[in-house]
């Protein structure tokens, strides 16, 4: 009796390796280390899931972050993978968005491109702290939405939100630009001793600002008549 | 250049190569120089300007095989289906926002998913074809995309941001599609907009090499299985509005309108209306088998050897091998046939279907009170029952809708998606108009039960024979002395569903069980 699948016999099928089988090869074994760091960051920072946002947390934490860093060879878009991992609970055991935030404020800080761009539209969690030390030479486009304390303690560099920023943005900042296309929250600029902040939409509210110049659309509001420098 | 005779030989290798798929033999098409493919309902048309176009730089039979194994990827790997299509389509449209954008983005993610397909899996000449083809705009950046995936030398040599992060999309994860198109779209975004842009300047539109991917790729049996599909993925209404409000003149020039089975030009397509009935064609009811009686007549029914002695009328000569032998040949065994008794077949249905504004609007969000009437109708007309439609809202101020016994699905479902709003009450006169219009017909009602005139509605229910399914949403006093007033009638069942989005299950499950066995009451 004539075999019916016959013709199948001799068609075996021809998989070739591809370059796109490398890229995305390499690119799971990176984020796969990324992830590493981070999770060796959450161990030590957050070990009971808790973390308390002070200024001597962020400092130690950030620290510990280019540790977990220093070793590590990526790209802007390595970054990018990162934060949508974040978003998936099968590749994070937990989230804690501060330590998160600082972990990638720091890959942007020692990545090798000057101007690294963030599409995180499709991001739902918001994340903190991102911008955090951006130091001068870098530049740091985010097109989406963030959470708190983004662009603290700016050290130079340049952060554009494309989106908005919740409460104290820019908190700390000591020179460089950060420019947020729509809303911010409270505490804008709070503690911020240099740099300007740039908003083209609405600020909800202004902290205890020290020094450098905020801006409303076209409209300075601080230092102004109204506003003036606070002195801790 | 022959091409016509280049398919014929090179056809049954390509065919072999995509291990055989269901697909008519390409033909010839005159065709313009720039779009190597059309393909219209499975029918690959390959055009014979462009293959000359390109004799100077490769082989005929290259050429040809190139197109087929681009053609055929996309029936045997991406899309795939009309559903894969749409659903691309949409995630793309959440990028771009306009209708003319995602097409064009869903297109280029097919063509690199199903090239790349081929490229990887299969013997091909796509990556010489590609490199052979005059390209600019995103055309480009895709043969630079493709020289950097595959690995072929295109000499574009182009390796900016944009092919890095292009490049690292896993294009060959089914499962990760949905996303990948997604990034796909938001890193060519602005070239599709600057594509768009020049060709408005020049008033000329831009063309795929390798031909759109468009809905005429699909017959009306993959459209329509497609939407049942997507509506019931689709996350809300509104989404699947929004998709089919896109595609509705391709739709219509294919000449798919919303009526299912009865499909042809004339109605305009209502995307709220294809919606649920997409939805409700995704469940089935099942009527209850009416008491069978033997009818006297005898039918075979199985087989016995045949036996000396036996009538040899009674051998069934096909599976006899046309003989007549004991042990051999089959006899056909008889047995009394049976058939439904009093009533035979399944009752009509009046299915009553409160539309007041405690109601969900089905035209805003998913009114699982209209897909449970959608479900109910659908399981009376696929019977071979007829269906009469009574929605209401004030129906004194004649805010009602009445649909007499009939046979039409879109019909029904036009009167069952009907909102009105504002208050609710029932005109007995109505409901008893339509039920003498047929014998003896099963009543459907569904209602939040917050009825002006319930009192009437407990009475009218207590004096008639007919089986009544009644479904309520949530609890409320109303319901409650709705079950309390009719809880002495075994032909009325009323069902109290708790939570909304269970109801179409509910509603289902619980029918089901009226109608296979004795009403329960709950």
């Amino acid at each position: 009796m004539k075999n019916p699948f016959e013709a199948f016999h001799n068609i075996g099928v021809r998989r070739r390796e591809i370059p796109l089988d490398t890229i995305l090869k390499s690119k799971e074994e990176t984020l796969a280390r990324i992830l590493r760091g981070y999770e060796d960051l959450l161990r030590n920072e957050a070990k009971d899931l808790v973390w308390l946002m002070q200024y001597s947390t962020v400092i130690k934490a950030y620290g510990m972050a280019e540790k977990r860093i220093e070793e590590l060879e990526y790209t802007a878009e390595d970054i990018e993978e990162f934060c949508y991992a974040l978003d998936r609970s099968d590749q994070i055991p937990y989230l804690i968005t501060g330590p998160a935030g600082v972990y990638i404020s720091a890959l942007c800080n020692y990545a090798p491109e000057e101007e690294i761009t963030l599409n995180l539209r499709d991001v739902n969690v918001k994340i903190n702290l991102l911008g955090y030390r951006l130091p001068p030479n870098k530049k740091l486009v985010v097109n989406g939405n963030l959470g708190d304390f983004s662009g603290i303690g700016l050290d130079g560099g340049e952060l554009i939100v494309e989106g908005s920023c919740k409460n104290y943005t820019g908190a700390g900042m000591k020179r460089g630009l950060l420019t947020v296309r729509h809303n911010l929250g409270f505490n804008t600029g709070h503690g911020m001793t240099g740099g300007e902040i740039h908003v083209g939409g609405r600020i909800k509210g202004l902290g205890k600002i020290v020094g450098g110049k905020i801006f409303e659309g076209d409209q300075l509001i601080f230092p102004n008549e109204g506003v003036k420098p606070y002195y801790f | 250049m022959e091409v016509k005779k280049t398919i014929e030989n090179i056809w049954p290798k390509v065919r072999k190569k995509h291990l055989f798929p269901q697909i008519p033999v390409p033909e010839v098409v005159e065709g313009e120089e720039a779009v190597a493919l059309e393909i219209k309902s499975k029918q690959l048309r390959i055009s014979k300007a462009f293959c000359e176009k390109l004799t100077h730089t490769m082989k005929n039979e290259d050429i040809v095989e190139a197109i087929l194994d681009h053609g055929i990827s996309h029936y045997m790997y991406c899309p795939w289906d009309f559903h894969t299509y749409l659903t691309l389509y949409n995630e793309a449209k959440k990028v771009v926002k306009k209708k003319d954008l995602a097409q064009r983005a869903t297109s280029s993610f097919v063509d690199v998913v199903s090239d790349t397909y081929c490229v990887r899996d299969k013997e091909t000449k796509i990556p010489e074809l590609y490199k052979n083809i005059r390209t600019t705009g995103l055309n480009e950046v895709l043969t630079s995309l493709y020289e950097r995936i595959w690995g072929f030398d295109m000499g574009r040599g182009r390796g900016d941001e944009r092919i890095s992060r292009l490049s690292r999309i896993p294009y060959l994860e089914r499962k990760r599609w949905r996303e990948s198109v997604k990034k796909f779209t938001t890193i060519i975004q602005d070239i599709l907009e600057e594509d768009l842009e020049d060709e408005q300047q020049e008033n000329q539109r831009g063309q795929n090499p390798m031909g759109e991917h468009s809905l005429s790729d699909y017959s009306l049996e993959e459209i329509d299985q497609g939407l049942r599909e997507f509506a019931g993925s689709v996350q809300d209404l509104q989404q699947f509005k929004e998709t089919l409000e896109d595609l509705k003149e391709e739709l219509e020039e294919q000449g798919y309108a919303s009526g299912g089975m009865g499909r042809g030009t004339g109605n305009p397509i209502d995307a709220d209306l294809l919606y649920y009935m997409k939805i409700a064609e995704s469940y089935t009811l099942p009527i209850r088998s009416l008491p069978i009686e033997k009818t006297g007549d005898l039918y075979p029914y199985s087989h016995a050897p045949w036996e000396v002695g036996k009538p040899v009328s009674h051998i069934d000569v096909w599976t006899s091998f046309g003989k007549i032998m004991p042990g051999i040949s089959q006899l056909w065994k008889r047995k009394e046939g049976e058939t439904y008794g009093e009533l035979e077949g399944t009752p009509d249905c009046l299915i009553v279907i409160d539309s007041s504004g405690s109601m969900v609007n089905p035209r805003e969000r998913l009114s699982h009170a209209v897909l449970g009437a959608a479900c109910a109708c659908n399981a009376y007309l696929k019977n071979g029952a007829r269906v009469a439609v009574y929605n209401f809202s004030d129906a004194f101020r004649d805010n009602k809708v009445i649909m007499d016994f009939n046979y039409e699905k879109e019909r029904a479902y036009r009167s069952i998606c009907k909102y009105f709003g504002g208050g609710t009450a029932l005109d007995l006169d109505d409901i008893l108009y339509l039920l003498v219009r047929a014998d003896n017909p099963d009543i459907f009602i569904i209602t939040d039960m917050q009825i002006t005139n319930l009192e009437t509605l407990i009475g009218f229910f207590n004096q008639i024979q007919n089986r009544v399914t009644a479904v309520h949403l949530g609890h409320n006093v109303h319901s409650s002395r709705f079950k309390e007033g009719t809880n002495k009638r075994s032909n009325i069942s009323v069902f109290n569903v708790k939570n909304k989005v269970d109801i179409p299950k509910i509603v289902l499950g619980q029918i089901n069980e009226y109608l296979l066995s004795s009403p329960t009451r709950h």
